[in-house]
């Protein structure tokens, strides 16, 4: 009996070597049902490898990863069957328009779905019968979110879903985020951008040569750096160079 | 079953959107059939010539010889048969004369008769047979015999000829069986290829690992379509080609497109299964277009698409008997051109079916999703 209290997603000490390079060196952790939880690290830090266990679609070393109760290493078929994922690099069949893509992932899932209104949550019903190249960066990281929607996920993974992205696709995307956790879905992402994990994270994991150095919230996590007598070199000022960018070229999107 | 029709109709309709594959796959080879149709080589060709050699002795193969000519300058393209077959390969056009040449052919003393036979309908290859078989007889009987001039050999050999009327319809009608043949291998070999390594480098395929479907419904999908298309393609290639060049298909039996169709799946299942192991070796495709080039470009050349095999030396020839193609080809011609049934193509379904083994065995030995 799963309970709204249990852990979503647990990893225990999960290990994982390429070769002689060790991506995953005992990573644990647990996310709560409802959390938006954020791996961050640098590049090359082991947040995809992590992830990419959790999907079921890397088999770990060692060590366990559980999603909602089952272990993905028993049956990663059941565990894909309730989560949504977003890859690092997405890719759809081209050819096809954006509603006929979003179809045909709703019925690998053996789903039942309006296509338009899926592609209406992440705001591209406008462009149903466009096709996956004619899309822009932002455009086409919100179809991976919607095609990662099809088949009402339990949790949702999104690798680094705003890499490459402009500012205002950025903001647009943290907008998208905030209302899938709001309709109930667990989220766990990774990302290398601090104010993307500030703004969307209740929890943040900080990976570093494939362990965690850091686990809390974004704001207990910036308490303990403070309390350790941190000054910032900068002086904090009121805005940043990002609010001047927006202010300048305006928050609407350019897609 | 669901996921599988959700992913075949998906497939198809990238398939029919891709206006390049459809070029390759129709437009191409038609343009092909009809250019070399209208081209007409027939006239260029040396008369094909069946020999039944009942006496198969020094003398029968001393005049076999002399028929053919010297590699220089070729006299008559002769194949050594038996009666049965050289009078199937003039019913149906693969050849314009049988030549039987008697047992006692080179007994000294015995009067010896060689029947020819002629295809009526090609007074110009008869009157060509006719000449080289006099006067070589002429020669060479000479040469064997030493008689003297006086002996006139009239006295020693005999030549009695009949006619039938073929239902060989030339060389456009042996064409299209053979462009259908190698459109069946482009339309395999390259757009399973091409697709498969582009959704491979691109990581669609990554993506579809993240759901809970099998690659083995991915791959299905995949393969119906293909064999829906390889099978569309032969049926217009077979009937544009039929109506523009002027041919009847199968001498008009209503089986022989059951008997493409069954040939044409076969064909198509025999280069796919090259494609997927291609595919699977590629990383991208840049290293895969040689390779499929590389494995085509030969057989479209040595299978006898565009000229018979007889044509060939026969080094080349015996080798190119046992390229995939080379099967698919002539038994879609067995079919088309001679109103074979393709029940009695052994030979044929036999080295397509071995051949599509080891195919699949590579393949599945070859694939990867990454």
């Amino acid at each position: 009996m799963i309970t709204a209290t249990d852990p979503v997603i647990v990893a225990k000490d999960i290990h994982k070597k390429y070769d002689d390079i060790t991506a995953v060196n005992g990573i644990s952790f647990e996310v709560r049902r409802g959390e938006v939880f954020g791996m961050l690290g640098p590049n090359g830090a082991g947040k995809t490898t992590t992830v990419e266990i959790l999907e079921g679609m890397r088999d770990a070393d060692s060590g366990d990863a559980i999603i909602n109760g089952i272990n993905v290493k028993d049956d990663p078929t059941a565990v894909k069957a309730i989560i949504g994922v977003q890859l690092q690099q997405n890719a759809f069949f081209d050819k096809l328009k954006l509603s006929e893509i979003v179809d045909l992932y709703a019925k690998l899932y053996l789903a039942k779905v309006d296509p338009v209104e899926i592609l209406s949550r992440v705001g591209l019903d406008n462009r149903k019968n466009a096709q996956y190249a004619e899309l822009s960066g932002g455009q086409k990281q919100r179809l991976s979110i919607a095609v990662a929607l099809v088949n009402d996920p339990v949790v949702l993974f999104l690798d680094e879903p705003t890499t490459g992205l402009d500012p205002q696709a950025r903001r647009q995307l943290w907008e998208l985020v905030r209302k899938i956790q709001k309709d109930g879905a667990t989220i766990m992402l990774t990302t290398h951008y601090m104010e993307e994990a500030e703004e969307l994270c209740d929890r943040i994991a900080v990976v570093e040569n494939g362990e965690i150095v850091a686990l809390d919230t974004p704001d207990a996590l910036i308490d303990q750096l403070l309390e350790t007598g941190f000054k910032p070199e900068k002086r904090v000022r009121e805005a940043t160079l990002d609010d001047v960018f927006l202010n300048l070229t305006g928050h609407d999107l350019r897609d | 079953m669901k996921i599988y029709l959700a992913l075949t109709v998906a497939s198809l309709k990238m398939y029919f959107r891709n206006k390049q594959a459809l070029f390759w796959a129709l437009f191409f080879p038609l343009l092909i059939m009809i250019i070399f149709g209208i081209m007409n080589f027939d006239k260029y060709n040396s008369p094909n010539v069946g020999i039944y050699d009942a006496a198969d002795n020094p003398a029968s193969q001393a005049l076999i010889q002399a028929l053919r000519g010297t590699s220089d300058q070729r006299l008559l393209s002769t194949t050594t048969t038996t009666l049965e077959d050289a009078h199937h390969e003039l019913e149906f056009g693969s050849s314009r004369g049988v030549i039987e040449i008697p047992a006692n052919y080179g007994v000294s003393g015995e009067f010896a008769e060689i029947k020819v036979t002629y295809d009526e309908r090609f007074q110009q290859e008869r009157a060509v047979i006719a000449t080289i078989l006099g006067q070589v007889t002429n020669a060479v009987f000479k040469e064997i015999n030493q008689v003297p001039d006086e002996y006139r050999v009239e006295n020693s050999i005999g030549i009695t000829e009949s006619v039938i009327t073929g239902q060989g319809q030339g060389f456009k009608a042996w064409l299209i069986p053979g462009i259908a043949a190698m459109a069946i291998m482009q339309t395999g070999l390259f757009t399973v290829v091409f697709t498969l390594v582009r959704f491979k480098s691109q990581g669609v395929l990554r993506r579809l690992k993240a759901t809970p479907i099998g690659a083995s419904h991915f791959l299905a999908g995949q393969l119906t379509t293909k064999a829906i298309v390889v099978v569309l393609q032969t049926y217009v290639l077979v009937i544009v080609g039929a109506i523009v060049l002027g041919v009847s298909v199968g001498n008009g039996r209503i089986g022989a497109w059951f008997d493409l169709t069954i040939l044409a799946l076969l064909g198509g299942a025999l280069f796919i299964a090259i494609g997927l192991a291609v595919s699977g070796w590629a990383k991208n495709e840049e290293t895969a277009a040689p390779v499929a080039n590389i494995i085509s470009m030969p057989m479209m050349f040595l299978s006898g698409v565009f000229f018979p095999l007889s044509v060939m030396p026969d080094w080349l020839t015996q080798w190119s008997q046992y390229l995939p193609l080379t099967y698919l080809a002539d038994g879609m011609r067995a079919i088309t051109v001679e109103g074979a049934s393709i029940t009695t193509l052994g030979s044929e379904l036999l080295g397509l079916g071995i051949w599509i083994v080891i195919s699949f065995i590579v393949a599945t030995k070859m694939f990867r999703w990454e």
